[in-house]
């Protein structure tokens, strides 16, 4: 709370700073300059005007670039404008088969610019900084822009603290040396130039506790780096410490898969309690044990964005402090107005690309539906998920799940699932056909 | 063959073609089911080994389709004439195969028991609404469809007993949208119609009886080739 009025104070004062700088201007040029962001909170974005109900996606992934496109298909009169940090959007989700040479780079990386041309909306290159939900205006570090609607996709944060790490020093040396690859696009480069010069020795991925990003990746990463340093000739040992008592998703599958293919690369260790990790000595400590590493990608646990707790909608109660929504309608509790998806929702569905784009196909038509009066049934989102577990050529497994409502529990749970755990090239020719589809359908044709 | 390499030919010259009638080739496939269950393993990735689609209208049944009818829909995605993206690389020949391919995979399709538990409308016989649209159905739509929802192969007209209600809600909401492209007749009648009377007439598609030798045993049913 206390937090909160320190922030409402100070885009006070950047509205007085605003006034301050007009009178400054009246009184001359030797005045002393006011700073830019004072200014800022009364700057109006640099975009068109509004034709129709302003919709504002926040947060081009997945998530968002699904909302922004289906918002324009099912209700055309909406001014939708989609804004993300980043320029270019780089593909998370089979950035693993990337590392390990099976697709290029292009077929991961795609322009925003393309995605708003082909699909009739607004893409803003910009950086959400404050949110007025009384007068529905959205701060950015290049103006403010007025909604009718907001609809927040920002996605997940790491959360270190939940790996024993509360040092920002240490965190810093952990986010830069031993980068996650869950977040972005610097963090994959990272990991796939590690992959590919590692010179030998003990090569260290973990699995965060908690629900976290993309429940197959970091097994599906074992593999894939086991796959790389034998291609390569490295004697190399990849060390996957688990923090869950069990492989979390395809479990006969993946654990077939690394004795068949790895026996003699990966190590995996299960209900890894970690403690600590020394980045400078390359150590990580867990309850009975120490590993030391030569190098490492290290998954810390997760939480809803940074930029949920900022803007106030966080509920800091919660174990990944997401904020508190309706979870069939996806509003804010208390506004309408507000949407939240993405993996920074609070329902415990699984933190994955496909399940974003499903869920929010959905929420757009509610939004749409909101804005003409009407509602539409509650649809379950569908988590599909590839993982390669065998390289040149790739062989793969495939998982889809659905969920439902349990009224008793109160809360989701799986409903029907259809897992291939007999990994195939055929498969594999899928989960890209399911790639290639993703993209098609976020950047491209109708 | 002659009336092919002409008609390309124009196009490599830039001059219209000679004639604008269609050129119209049959081709016939003996289909093979074993390959079609072999190639099915793609589809059941998402329409699941069953293909019996979703209560809630995000996939349709499959099983039971006629041939004809699910080739199309094949072919049309695969065109892009049918906008459906997700779908899009899928159905190209460099995942799915060659004709050859499609025609086994739709024979298998075919022959896959229906699920006796499909998403129904709200409004059971005897009231209003359900009489409206067996009126409404009667007249306007049993022409091609028949009047037990049958549908044609031979004709291409699609089976509708046995589809999911929320499923057929959505794509006529599409079609009324113009957002899917369908036969000219049909848009035609779905532009006379509004959004209530549609619901009407779905819902009493969606209690057309399958027949009882078409259903599998029951809900729990799993497809055995995918065991």
């Amino acid at each position: 709370m206390k937090q909160g009025f320190k922030r409402r104070d100070l885009l006070k004062a950047g509205c007085a700073g605003g006034l301050l700088l007009a009178t400054g201007l009246a009184r001359g040029a030797d005045s002393p300059a006011t700073p830019f962001i004072n200014q800022l909170s009364s700057l109006r974005a640099p975009l068109p005007k509004a034709r129709g109900a302003r919709v504002v996606v926040v947060g081009g992934g997945w998530a968002g670039l699904t909302l922004a496109k289906y918002l324009k298909r099912f209700h055309p009169a909406f001014d939708v404008v989609l804004i993300d940090r980043h320029a270019v959007f780089v593909s998370c989700p089979l950035s693993n088969l990337w590392m390990a040479q099976q697709i290029p780079l292009e077929f991961l990386t795609h322009s925003y610019l393309d995605a708003a041309r082909n699909n009739g909306y607004l893409f803003f290159n910009a950086t959400v900084i404050d949110l007025d939900r009384t007068r529905r205006r959205l701060h950015t570090e290049q103006g403010y822009i007025d909604y009718d609607y907001l609809a927040m996709a920002p996605g997940i944060d790491y959360d270190y603290a939940r790996l024993g790490v509360e040092d920002p020093g240490d965190e810093y040396a952990l986010r830069t040396h031993y980068p996650a690859g869950f977040t972005g696009a610097s963090e994959l480069l990272t990991i796939k130039n590690k992959l590919q010069s590692f010179r030998g020795g003990t090569f260290l991925l973990t699995v965060p506790a908690g629900n976290y990003r993309c429940m197959a990746a970091p097994y599906e990463r074992a593999c894939m780096a086991a796959a790389i340093f034998r291609k390569r000739g490295v004697r190399a040992k990849v060390l996957l410490l688990d923090m869950n008592p069990d492989v979390r998703i395809k479990r006969d599958g993946f654990l077939r898969a690394f004795k068949t293919f790895y026996p003699d690369i990966i190590q995996y260790e299960t209900s890894v309690g970690i403690t600590s990790v020394d980045p400078t000595r390359r150590v990580i400590a867990t309850d009975f044990d120490e590993y030391a590493f030569d190098d490492a990608a290290i998954y810390p646990p997760v939480r809803a964005s940074r930029l949920l707790e900022r803007l106030e909608l966080a509920d800091l109660n919660t174990p990944q402090k997401e904020a508190r929504i309706d979870p069939f309608k996806y509003h804010l509790i208390g506004d309408e107005h507000l949407y939240l998806c993405g993996d920074a929702r609070s329902q415990p569905f699984s933190k994955s690309g496909n399940t974003a784009n499903s869920e929010a196909r959905y929420v757009a038509e509610v939004i749409a539906a909101h804005a003409e009066g009407r509602e539409i049934p509650w649809r379950s989102p569908q988590t599909m998920c590839f993982s390669g577990v065998h390289i040149d050529p790739l062989e793969a497994m495939s998982i889809i799940a659905f969920y439902r409502y349990d009224k008793q529990q109160k809360t989701f749970a799986f409903d029907r699932t259809h897992m291939v755990e007999q990994w195939s090239t055929r498969i594999a020719q899928a989960g890209l056909a399911w790639g290639e589809g993703m993209y098609r359908d976020m950047f491209y044709s109708g | 063959m002659r009336y092919f390499i002409a008609a390309a030919l124009s196009v490599l010259l830039g001059a219209p073609p000679a004639s604008a009638a269609p050129i119209q080739i049959t081709l016939s496939f003996e289909p093979d089911l074993a390959n079609g269950r072999e190639i099915y393993a793609i589809c059941a990735a998402c329409h699941l080994p069953e293909g019996w689609g979703n209560k809630d209208g995000t996939y349709p049944q499959l099983a039971g389709q006629h041939r004809n009818v699910l080739i199309r829909q094949l072919l049309n995605i695969r065109s892009g004439k049918r906008s459906n993206p997700l779908m899009f690389p899928f159905v190209q020949e460099r995942t799915i195969g060659g004709y050859q391919s499609l025609a086994d995979v739709v024979a298998y399709i075919a022959t896959l028991p229906m699920t006796p538990d499909h998403d129904q409308g709200p409004w059971a016989p005897g009231t209003p609404e359900y009489a409206e649209g067996e009126r409404l159905y009667v007249s306007r739509c049993a022409a091609c469809h028949g009047l037990r929802g049958e549908g044609d192969n031979r004709h291409y007209y699609p089976r509708l007993q046995g589809q999911h209600y929320a499923y057929m809600v959505r794509q006529i909401g599409l079609i009324r949208r113009v957002l899917r492209r369908v036969d000219p007749a049909m848009e035609t009648i779905v532009k006379t119609l509004d959004d209530t009377r549609l619901r009407h007439i779905l819902n009493y598609v969606s209690r057309l009886p399958v027949p009882a030798t078409d259903l599998a045993p029951s809900a729990d049913w799993r497809n055995p080739d995918f065991r």
